[in-house]
């Protein structure tokens, strides 16, 4: 398989107090397309880290980022905003969906920012969340939704602008078991039914369960990386 | 998307934002009643300046108006009021002899401007009778009839029917003089008419003089939307040997209070849209902070910070704009009212006609104007947007979202 993401001996070192802090520690990493990869750790791993590295969202103070053979490790701000819109998908711990905006808004959104047509964003978007099975709530705005229900819409938003790949950071956090559940479960089949490559940070058991490769951080390097049948 | 994404955001936080909005109306329409307010104190004084002295526009021989010689009179005066008369825009005309000689007492003696006039015209044009203060209007004494400024008649110290002597050159250049009856005092707010002006019957200048039917001056007014220096040009292309001018050319101090009245709005704008301004900063840098997650995820998932910039500046906007229509309705509404009704400030009419203002005033806001404070309020509302849509743009993605 085609390597999708490679990160070659990154590093990132914060000197926001008088003692610098290593959040990761010299870390190579490949993640090839279709992946349903858990990156996991106690608090303060660097596994949050990692993923922004990953998304293009923080710059390493060293090393590379390749995706798809592109290195985005030393792209300019403006260049990583476009490059984000059309290769990665996010999904966060808190959901983050925009309050003011319906939940088929939403997902059409990033659609907008890619210039699609309407006709095209209101296909997709009713398409993504009959998907995650909440259509029923395309109307309502992320208040009226439950944490569950508001996750499910963050993952058809990003889904909708079809990525290359997508990064969850926490994405179980703040869901209850019956929640947690009905998400792994729809993204797994996504990632079966669509070859999409999802990458989680969790320490949720049941996310570690459903993934198929568990990468192991501690002091921002990796410890283990244990791929399952 | 953006400017749904903007409306929305400005209905987030409703009473906030009514504040807000509020505010703008309440500005909005302070600034156009406030406006039309100092306009109706200008227009006021114009008009009166209008009415009373100048009219609306004078007609003289060319040199006359250099040292008041009364050999140059107007060559066919006759034909300049029929002229007059047929045009549709004039309403009244009024013909004057005029000479600059003394008046004297049998106490004192000053420096006066004798201005012969015909009394009905006079009255219609320059409403000289509604002046008068005691006396009448040019009857009542046995002789020739003199009508005096009050301050005029108490430096004479005469009252009426006190005899005066007019002393002038006629028309030959010799001494001449003659005997006059003050028929009646004038109260006038000018201090041309009142100190230093004696109105007699052309008809008895005339014959002082030593010329039969001489018009020195010719003095016209007009109906109102009248543009008075379009009709000057006219009646001076009619007349090419005369020197015809229009209110703004024979009075300097009525076109700089004109151009007061523009320059006092501006100042007006400026004054309420500034503090409006730091109103409007204020609630959209609250709703950028408190915003900090929400944009860092939109910059995040690929929106371009040129669009983050244009998605607050839309916001500012719609906050800054929406009361602007409420405020100039109701503006103009109140307007509109008190234009028609007037503002009765009879309680303070003495020391308002002293200075040339008349006791009921009538709110004026012009085309030009209403303009001039929309454009406040959108360069107000573009300046107020700037910071806070800086301060969104400077969020970095991986900051808001940790919420730092």
């Amino acid at each position: 398989m085609a390597s999708l993401i490679t990160a070659t001996n990154i590093s990132k070192v914060y000197h926001k107090t008088s003692v610098p802090v290593r959040a990761i520690n010299n870390l190579s990493l490949e993640i090839t397309e279709g992946e349903f990869t858990a990156i996991v750790g106690p608090s303060g791993c660097g596994k949050t880290t990692l993923l922004n590295i990953l998304g293009g969202l923080d710059q390493p103070t060293s090393g590379t980022v390749t995706i798809n053979g592109v290195d985005i490790s030393r792209m300019k701000d403006s260049e990583l905003i476009d490059f984000r819109l059309r290769n990665i998908g996010f999904v966060f711990q808190a959901y983050n969906l925009i309050p003011v905006l319906t939940a088929l808004e939403n997902v059409e959104f990033i659609m907008l920012l890619q210039k699609r047509s309407r006709k095209e964003r209101l296909a997709r978007a009713k398409e993504l969340l009959e998907q995650m099975n909440i259509a029923d709530k395309a109307d309502n705005r992320p208040g009226e939704l439950s944490g569950g229900q508001q996750q499910r819409v963050a993952v058809a938003r990003a889904l909708a602008s079809n990525p290359r790949f997508i990064l969850a950071d926490e994405p179980t956090a703040n869901l209850d078991s019956v929640s947690t559940e009905n998400l792994l479960d729809l993204m797994a089949r996504i990632n079966r039914e669509r070859n999409a490559t999802f990458i989680f940070s969790t320490h949720d058991e049941r996310v570690m369960n459903k993934a198929r490769r568990l990468i192991r951080l501690v002091d921002g390097a990796i410890v283990s990386d244990e791929v399952r049948p | 998307m953006l400017a749904i994404l903007a409306w929305r955001n400005v209905w987030r936080h409703k009473g906030r934002s009514a504040v807000v909005i509020g505010a703008m109306v309440v500005g909005i329409w302070s600034l156009t009643f406030g406006g039309a307010f100092m306009n109706s104190f200008l227009l006021s004084y114009i008009q009166t300046a209008i009415r009373h002295e100048v009219s609306n526009g004078q007609i003289h021989h060319p040199e006359f108006t250099k040292d008041y010689d009364t050999r140059f009179t107007i060559a066919e005066p006759q034909r300049v009021v029929a002229f007059l008369n047929e045009n549709e825009s004039v309403v009244d005309v009024a013909r004057r002899s005029i000479v600059n000689g003394m008046i004297a007492s049998t106490r004192q003696a000053t420096g006066v401007k004798i201005v012969g006039v015909e009394p009905g015209e006079e009255a219609r044009v320059t409403e000289l009778d509604s002046l008068l203060s005691e006396g009448s209007y040019f009857e009542g004494v046995a002789g020739n009839p003199v009508l005096l400024g009050k301050r005029l008649a108490e430096k004479l110290k005469v009252k009426v029917k006190s005899k005066v002597v007019l002393t002038f050159q006629d028309i030959q250049g010799n001494i001449t003089a003659g005997s006059f009856r003050v028929a009646g005092i004038l109260d006038a707010i000018s201090n041309t008419i009142d100190e230093t002006s004696a109105f007699v019957v052309r008809d008895d200048l005339n014959r002082l003089l030593g010329v039969e039917g001489a018009v020195h001056e010719i003095a016209y007014t007009t109906l109102p939307g009248t543009d008075d220096e379009q009709l000057a040009d006219a009646i001076q292309a009619a007349f090419p040997d005369e020197t015809v001018r229009s209110w703004r050319d024979l009075s300097p101090l009525l076109v700089f209070m004109e151009q007061w009245m523009g320059a006092t709005l501006q100042i007006l704008i400026i004054i309420i849209m500034l503090a409006l301004a730091f109103g409007i900063v204020n609630t959209m840098l609250m709703a950028v902070l408190e915003r900090v997650r929400e944009v860092g995820v939109m910059i995040a998932l690929g929106t371009r910070r040129s669009r983050v910039f244009l998605m607050i500046m839309i916001e500012t906007l719609f906050l800054s704009t929406v009361g602007g229509p409420v405020g100039l309705l109701a503006g103009y509404a109140t307007i509109s009212w008190l234009g028609k009704r007037g503002i009765d400030l009879s309680d303070y009419s003495a020391g308002l006609e002293s200075i040339g203002y008349e006791s009921v005033l009538y709110p004026k806001l012009f085309i030009s104007d209403y303009l001039m404070i929309v454009a406040g309020v959108l360069i107000t509302a573009f300046l107020a947007s700037l910071y806070p849509a800086w301060k969104a743009i400077r969020m970095q993605p991986v900051d808001a979202i940790r919420g730092v």
